[in-house]
């Protein structure tokens, strides 16, 4: 068990490194001028100052140089500035993390908030009313694009309504919003950030409910006298693990939900800035965007890798891989 | 043969059967499964049929000596025509779905976008599926040094969520089209495409036929192209209708980012993106382009019944 975890997390240093170098490869070698984005078309610059520009940005070095560069410095914790106003990113990066992880956490939330009930009562119940109805309810939520949903509640429940704010935090300059302004702000970004994930998440808790207790164990508790909450509760590790499960398949959805849903709702997050970063040919920036969610997502994998046995002792002797989440 | 897995046996029913000598069933939720296949080629013919179907120019245009016979096209719009003086019209007889800020016919460009959408979409479909069998057959096939350089490939390539991928790909190659697009969206699909072509093949490497044929001698590609592509079919139309799903849903939110296909081409979550700033006066400018996704992504997520994950 515990080489097992050992080998994980020695693999995952060489893979935190390829991935580095992909952005980067991704970022600054395909075709298309980094330049372009920030010469303004209408006023030329002469050869010099184009060839200084070039040389300050070291874009005259071969790749490998310039990631090497980068590597290193990054080592130290210098992430560099960003393009766009000179900020240095690791800066810009703790402005907005929090922003993110406020809205992701309230996802998660909202996602297990609804998705276990439902689950549950699918899967003990398949042909009662609610369960038909959540079912409709599921289809129409994963055909439903997350930008579409966003526009769709900032219509109805901000223009149309007035209920709720249409965008932004509700952070004054100076300070802090009251928490109830922060709440009505949160509301509606975390709502549809859930509502791309909740189909899979609900579809994903019924089978792990009706299946992840086998009948003879059910029969057998029933058969002791157990009934509803002590039942649940008998039983709660064992399905608590396809939850933990789920948890490694929803993390890659949330960042990129978090994407759209910041840019739609000018939430300033990480999301957001990964937008403006890519579109602006913001660089370092960029770069450094991608390897923290590339990173997250392999966080989250290996800490399901290492929790999964450890819960489940039936998965403790083999060595492999444990199996991932369907894409 | 009976025990291969129902998949299999769903794929092809007839040989299954007949090798072993029943009247051939077919599985449970084929007729849907082909409706589902029928209503999709009809937006294929759609989607090809575009071009003459909503245009300014007529349908038929056909001179017999001095007789002249003129078919207007059903859609008698150009999708790219600007009319600013029928700007944000909304749906009416003469314009079935209103028009959009440049006075553009709503409906024509909706027709017009189906080719960007499901070009796309089966274009990167088809590339992160030939990768990712690749990657990943390749990696079930050779196990020891090769599985483990190539887990980690597939493994550094999947990390990287795959709207991200695609959105850093398009905006550093600096183009806009069909071709940064279908190239960015099949990068961040090829991951998953590979872990599913390594699980499939590896399950598949244990049934008994494979056993049988290594054992007599036949090596690993042989027994491989023999035996596992024909078993692959399936599970592979399967992980193709789920691949084609999240490749038109990538590609409609490129679009509403900005990132899409070059105007004056359409493409639907290009018109959504348009059409942010005025959803609450002008709501057909918005809800046509996203009913037609809705109608499209149901569809092929309908198709092999499997659950959807939205990225």
């Amino acid at each position: 068990m515990a080489g097992f975890v050992a080998r994980r997390v020695l693999l995952a240093g060489p893979t935190l490194l390829g991935i580095s170098f992909l952005a980067f490869f991704v970022l600054s070698v395909l075709p298309g001028d980094p330049l372009a984005a920030r010469i303004d078309a209408d006023t030329p610059l002469s050869a010099e100052a184009e060839a200084r520009l070039r040389a300050e940005l070291r874009l005259d070095r071969p790749v490998l140089v310039r990631y090497a560069e980068w590597l290193v410095a990054a080592a130290r914790g210098d992430l560099g500035r960003s393009v766009h106003d000179g900020r240095p990113v690791a800066g810009i990066l703790r402005e907005a993390a929090p922003w993110t992880l406020l809205l992701n956490l309230s996802a998660l939330a909202t996602i297990y908030g609804l998705a276990l009930p439902l689950g549950l009562l699918q899967a003990r119940r398949p042909r009662s009313a609610w369960a038909r109805l959540s079912e409709g309810g599921l289809i129409l939520a994963s055909v439903i694009p997350p930008f579409v949903a966003a526009l769709l509640l900032q219509a109805l429940f901000a223009v149309r309504l007035g209920w709720l704010p249409l965008e932004g935090t509700g952070e004054p300059r100076s300070g802090f919003a009251s928490p109830g302004g922060l709440l009505s702000h949160l509301a509606l970004p975390a709502l549809c950030l859930a509502l791309a994930g909740w189909a899979f998440a609900t579809r994903y808790a019924r089978g792990a409910f009706a299946e992840a207790v086998p009948a003879s164990a059910l029969a057998a508790a029933r058969a002791r006298g157990l009934r509803g909450p002590d039942l649940l509760k008998h039983f709660a590790l064992l399905l608590a693990l396809p939850l933990v499960w789920l948890l490694g398949g929803i993390v890659p959805s949330l960042l990129s939900g978090s994407v759209i849903v910041e840019e739609a709702f000018s939430w300033p997050g990480l999301g957001r800035l990964m937008v403006q970063a890519v579109l602006g040919r913001d660089t370092p920036l960029a770069m450094a965007l991608l390897l923290l969610s590339a990173g997250s997502v392999l966080a989250a994998q290996l800490l399901i890798d290492i929790l999964y046995p450890a819960l489940d002792p039936r998965l403790r002797s083999e060595g492999g891989e444990t199996a991932r989440a369907p894409d | 043969m009976h025990r291969t897995d129902p998949a299999a046996v769903a794929g092809a029913p007839g040989a299954a059967s007949a090798s072993a000598g029943v009247p051939s069933e077919r599985p449970p939720g084929a007729r849907s499964r082909r409706a589902g296949l029928a209503l999709l080629g009809g937006l294929g013919l759609l989607a090809l049929a575009a071009p003459r179907l909503a245009s300014e120019d007529p349908l038929l245009d056909l001179r017999l000596g001095s007789a002249r016979l003129t078919v207007p096209a059903p859609v008698p719009w150009s999708e790219r025509r600007v009319r600013l003086e029928e700007s944000l019209a909304p749906p009416s007889r003469r314009h079935l779905c209103g028009t959009d800020l440049l006075g553009r016919d709503v409906l024509a460009r909706l027709l017009h976008g189906t080719r960007a959408s499901l070009t796309i979409g089966f274009g990167a479909t088809l590339g992160a599926l030939l990768l990712g069998l690749l990657l990943g057959g390749t990696a079930a096939l050779r196990p020891g040094p090769v599985d483990l350089m190539l887990g980690r490939v597939i493994e550094i390539l999947g990390s990287f969520p795959p709207l991200l991928l695609a959105l850093s790909l398009v905006a550093a190659s600096g183009q806009r089209g069909i071709l940064p697009m279908i190239a960015g969206i099949a990068a961040g699909r090829t991951a998953a495409a590979a872990r599913f072509a390594r699980a499939e093949t590896l399950r598949l490497q244990g049934t008994s036929f494979w056993l049988a044929a290594r054992a007599s001698g036949a090596g690993p590609w042989q027994t491989a192209r023999r035996h596992l592509l024909p078993m692959l079919e399936a599970p592979l139309l399967v992980q193709a209708a789920f691949g084609i799903a999240q490749a038109i849903l990538l590609e409609s939110t490129l679009g509403f980012l900005g990132l899409g296909v070059e105007p004056p081409i359409p493409s639907w979550g290009q018109m959504i993106g348009e059409g942010r700033g005025i959803a609450a006066v002008a709501w057909w400018t918005i809800a046509y382009p996203a009913a037609a996704l809705a109608v499209t992504l149901a569809l092929l997520l309908r198709l092999p019944k499997v659950d959807s994950r939205v990225w």
